[in-house]
């Protein structure tokens, strides 16, 4: 994906072209649609936006028998701390992505798509506006695409500032011109998303992945990478390393240690590394004595994180735990659409305990208190937005106690 | 025959239409599942989490609201893992909630106050700053909103849009500091914008008319019917110490669902007026009863041969009407007839006819009071005077003679009789869509006054020998569906709070 | 469609209408027609403009608003000539964001949410801006500055006019 990444000029149609690009286009409007579908579950390709969902497997949950127009949407909502990696490819090699979507509305039956792009990213903006305005004149976008009777169009539609229309069903709400408030599942967006039609809502890497997926085949893309994370994944590193920025990687191929000592030279600081969030703010952290685990999804799911959506935030031993939950805290509580009860009172009450116990106006039952509100969130709630707090405070919590017993001690010296 | 969904909730079998919400479905296996978002006419929200259940084979607890109950199901509402969640979201609901209750209006009715005491944990350990929000804000003159004791649960946001369909609020801000507005200008305008008022489980939108005016465990209720229009919406009536304090709708799936139109619910001060005519009067100085009773019967004998013009007020109920005709089937009255005031209606509930029970007076024998009016003079006229929007055309009445007249109010009269509000008296009417419904009295206005329809029986007494007064309510509506087609075969006890249909074809147009 | 009273120009009722062409909804169009709008107005939403926009779209204008005070980017009340948004989330935290902002709160006189005296602009303390692996970053308009110091703050800042 990240192949021709450092030339300026792939963002054009004719150098995306030169370089093979939109032959895979040509391919799958010269299959069935099961075919190609076929093909992409067979990759074992799984969701780059955080949930890892099989992307073969979603698209056949869109009902075939539907009358109803069919949509596809493209989540570059991209606004899980510690990921910036959907956005090199709308800005450097953009074109990956609109023949990716375009195979997949395709697969689907969808006639238009919609790239919803976050607000804040106002280069990718420009950037995917341009490729996709190319793309329609060269009649790639638009009515019967290469000359086939399929016909699919393709809009940016900006977000304006809100983590969470990166949930797929938030991200309808709010291309519907509402709110962007999460939706209660049943129904599915496959069977009821945008204007109660069938839809599909895909990650920006997903579909890039597609692309190559198509181009060169399930089993070429099934060799790299390991069971159960195959092909290659965009990785994001910050925070506390000599080489922070963004890695194209194969899974199971080595471990996270490897990662951030190796690839990114390990702490920027000289202090040792105190912690690692492998799946960006929303998951569990990993303590340094556990980076040793293989950095692919499932062994990170059994270690008791995630891969989540790529993105590796490292953090030395210069700060304390309390002061990176009470930051992570102050995320979500700020990002809580605020519909449902325990979400919206519950954020904002974890992130107050926090603030006490980091200015030193904490006392030991405040920690009981963190772990009896988080619990309380836990699977109570409409979105996993709830959770996305939850699970790393809890983390912090138990795996670093002595940053929390410090903050405690300090008010008793006070 | 439709397959059913056999369901057991707390070990209780039930069968339900498949997809049958398990709110409902617990409702008919007799088990409340608490919940406040939630209701049976608005769309799903799903977002207050009260009414969090666990299903057999879910590994989460689900909202019950938006489950639909499928064959095999087996649900625990009750069980220590939902006990613990619905306390979690009960202690969620009142971390930010202002500690209003010694000054709001909804203590007493407020399901927040008592599901923090049935499901909650007793204990409040949320020890930080409460957040601050809006207090005191009128929407227009009839709803006050206070945005801190609001929990969001958006009953009235869906309520204005998907019944009254005049979508006047939403929901600003994100998080905790979401808070709800209204349009531009602030006002609402919807004409039943004060259904939210009972739509919302806690204080954050109140009336108010009734605001501090008492609290709810001081007030006798009264199930009745709303008595403004034709509708007869079913209310339930708040009074205190004899006089009227508000008016709240009753569900009745049949006539009014579960809303009633603001003018109807505010339309009750005229019971309260201390100026209302409390004693009958003759030639304009009080009298004893016995004393007008008798003057009234004389008076109108008297003007037998000559005519008596008879007009009925379509605001009474069956059994004065019935009563009525009764003393104008023994002076021979012909020209008998019912002033009806109309107005505009509109597609939800408000009535054209402006009156309870003009089928009623229909019903009786009266007539509708049309132009070219009757040329005649005539001796006596007996007139009930309609409570309002109505009154006889200044030619008939100067035609009228002497006249007995049943008033509200102080009105010119030779003879002056009290009459009585719905919410004094026994009775029924037949209101829009031909249904028998019952008034109920709920208040003692005047110790002193008189049922208007043992005085109009007593006037009939004086004229006719050997009739009998009815002595109990009941009593006098046997007697009327004894003499109207329309009532034929239906008991006192038969009609209860929500009423009977009639069988189209008996009652007049 | 008749053009509505009120303070939005034509020429910008004519670039949303185009907007209505992409849904078959024309609400979905509400958010890129705010962007617009709001540029169009130097930066923030005046009452009459959010009128004027729901009159447009025939939606209830307490609805727009709503939607608007949902998203962090649009203002409902006037902002500088330009808007600085320096992220604070934990990965730009991590390489030194709170003494970026410490700085330009201390050197430009100026608060989270406020305005430079003089109007040139306003900061805004944000939640992750995506571009983690090169933080602490700012966006000022539409321009972003990466790997800041408090140098390159003050480079970028002082161009501002």
């Amino acid at each position: 994906m990240l192949a021709h990444a450092d030339d300026p000029a792939q963002r054009t149609l004719a150098k995306y072209r030169a370089n093979g690009g939109y032959r895979a286009l040509g391919k799958a409007l010269s299959r069935t649609p099961e075919q190609v579908t076929d093909e992409v579950l067979r990759s074992g390709l799984r969701g780059r936006g955080g949930a890892g969902f099989p992307t073969g497997k979603k698209w056949q949950f869109v009902p075939k028998d539907s009358k109803k127009p069919k949509y596809l949407c493209v989540n570059a909502d991209e606004s899980e701390p510690g990921t910036c990696k959907d956005r090199q490819i709308m800005e450097r090699d953009p074109h990956q992505m609109i023949e990716g979507a375009l195979i997949a509305a395709y697969a689907i039956g969808a006639g238009a798509c919609y790239v919803y792009v976050r607000g804040e990213y106002p280069h990718s903006i420009r950037a995917m506006e341009e490729a996709i305005d190319e793309a329609r004149a060269a009649g790639l976008v638009g009515k019967g695409i290469l000359g086939t009777k399929f016909s699919c169009e393709m809009w940016v539609h900006p977000g304006a500032g809100a983590y969470i229309c990166g949930e797929e069903t938030a991200l309808l709400s709010s291309l519907e011109g509402g709110r962007g408030y999460p939706r209660l599942k049943p129904p599915f967006p496959a069977v009821e998303g945008l204007w109660r039609c069938p839809t599909i809502v895909n990650n920006v890497e997903t579909l890039a992945c597609v692309t190559h997926i198509v181009a060169r085949g399930a089993e070429w893309w099934a060799s790299m990478g390991c069971s159960g994370s195959t092909g290659t994944r965009l990785f994001c590193v910050s925070g506390h390393v000599k080489r922070p920025g963004v890695y194209e990687l194969e899974c199971g191929k080595f471990t996270l240690r490897q990662l951030l000592e190796e690839f990114c030279g390990g702490t920027n600081t000289g202090r040792p590394i105190k912690g690692c969030m492998p799946g960006g703010s929303s998951f569990q952290v990993l303590r340094a004595d556990e980076l040793d685990v293989r950095f692919d999804v499932d062994a990170l799911a059994k270690a008791g994180s995630s891969l989540g959506s790529g993105g590796i935030i490292v953090f030395d031993d210069s700060i304390s735990a309390v002061d990176v939950a009470l930051n992570i805290a102050e995320f979500y509580s700020h990002e809580s659409c605020g519909q449902c009860t325990p979400c919206r009172e519950g954020s904002d009450w974890v992130r107050k305990i926090l603030v006490r116990l980091a200015s030193g106006r904490g006392s030991k039952s405040d920690l009981d208190l963190l772990w009896d509100v988080t619990r309380k969130m836990d699977g109570t709630t409409i979105c996993p937005l709830a959770e996305a707090l939850v699970w790393p405070v809890q983390s912090y919590l138990e795996k670093f106690p002595a940053d929390f017993e410090a903050a405690v001690a300090r008010r008793a010296s006070a | 025959m439709t397959p059913q969904a056999n369901v057991t909730i707390d070990g209780a079998k039930v069968a339900v239409p498949p997809g049958t919400n398990l709110i409902e479905a617990g409702r008919r296996a007799g088990v409340e599942v608490p919940h406040y978002c939630y209701h049976p006419r608005l769309s799903i929200a799903g977002n207050c989490r009260v009414c969090l259940v666990e299903i057999e084979g879910m590994p989460k607890l689900q909202i019950a609201c938006n489950t639909g109950a499928r064959d095999g199901m087996v649900v625990h509402t009750k069980n220590d893992r939902v006990k613990a969640a619905r306390a979690g979201v009960m202690e969620f609901l009142l971390i930010n909630h202002p500690l209003d209750c010694t000054i709001c209006d909804q203590a007493g009715e407020c399901k927040l106050q008592e599901y923090a005491v049935d499901h909650g944990t007793g204990v409040a350990r949320f020890d930080d700053g409460k957040v601050r929000k809006p207090k005191n804000i009128s929407w227009g003159d009839r709803v006050v909103f206070d945005s801190e004791r609001c929990i969001l649960c958006t009953r009235c946001v869906r309520f204005l849009d998907e019944v009254a369909k005049t979508p006047e609020v939403s929901i600003d801000e994100r998080g905790d500091r979401s808070s709800l507005i209204v349009r531009g200008d602030g006002q609402l305008t919807s004409p039943y914008q004060m259904n939210i008022i009972d739509l919302c489980p806690v204080g954050a939108l109140t009336s108010r008319d009734f605001r501090f005016k008492s609290r709810v465990w001081f007030m006798r209720f009264t199930d009745t019917i709303c008595t403004s229009c034709a509708r007869g919406c079913n209310v339930t009536l708040g009074s205190r110490n004899e006089r009227v304090l508000r008016m709240v709708p009753r569900p009745n799936p049949e006539v009014n669902d579960h809303w009633m139109c603001d003018h109807g619910r505010l339309h009750y001060a005229f019971v309260n007026d201390e100026s209302r005519l409390a004693a009958p009067k003759v030639d304009g100085k009080a009298v004893p009863y016995a004393v007008a009773v008798a003057k009234a019967a004389a008076l109108l004998q008297a003007a037998k041969a000559k005519g008596v013009l008879a007009v009925a007020s379509p605001f009474m109920t069956n059994e004065e009407l019935f009563a009525l005709a009764g003393v104008c089937d023994a002076l021979g009255v012909e020209d008998r007839f019912f002033l009806k005031p109309v107005g505009t209606g509109d597609a939800l509930l408000v009535h054209p006819e402006k009156c309870p029970n003009a089928r009623g007076a229909a019903a009786a024998g009266f007539r509708e009071l049309s132009s070219p009016h009757p040329s005649s003079a005539y001796g006596a006229a007996i007139y009930a005077v309609p409570r309002e929007g109505a009154a006889l055309p200044p030619d008939l009445l100067a035609k009228a003679g002497k006249r007995v007249v049943l008033s509200l109010r102080d009105h010119p009269a030779d003879v002056l009789l009290p009459l009585t509000t719905w919410i004094e008296k026994d009775g029924t009417v037949i209101s829009a869509g031909d249904r028998l419904q019952r008034v109920v009295k709920g208040i003692t206005f005047d110790r002193n006054l008189v049922a208007e329809r043992l005085l109009l029986e007593r006037i009939r007494e004086a004229l006719e020998p050997g009739f009998r007064v009815a002595e109990t309510p009941a009593l006098a509506f046997q007697r009327v569906a004894e003499a109207w087609p329309a009532l034929a075969g239906i008991g006192w006890r038969q009609i209860g709070a929500l009423g009977v249909a009639l069988r189209r074809a008996e009652v007049p147009a | 469609m008749s053009v509505p009273p009120g303070p939005l120009p034509r020429p910008l009722v004519e670039r949303i209408e185009a907007l209505f062409a992409r849904y078959p909804y024309r609400r979905a169009a509400l958010l890129p027609a705010l962007h617009l709008v709001q540029k169009e107005h130097g930066g923030w939403l005046p009452d009459d403009a959010i009128r004027a926009t729901a009159d447009l779209f025939g939606l209830p204008d307490q609805e727009v608003r709503g939607v608007i005070g949902f998203y962090e980017m649009f203002h409902t009340h006037p902002v500088g000539r330009h808007v600085v948004r320096v992220c604070k989330t934990l990965p730009c935290k991590l390489r030194g964001a709170d003494g970026i902002l410490r700085h330009i709160e201390a050197r430009y006189g100026v608060e989270n949410g406020g305005t430079t005296g003089d109007g040139r602009f306003t900061l805004e303390c944000f939640e992750c801006l995506g571009h983690c692996s090169t933080g602490p970053m700012m966006l000022v308009d539409d321009e972003r500055h990466e790997n800041l110091t408090a140098e390159a703050v003050d480079r970028a800042l002082g161009a501002l006019r």
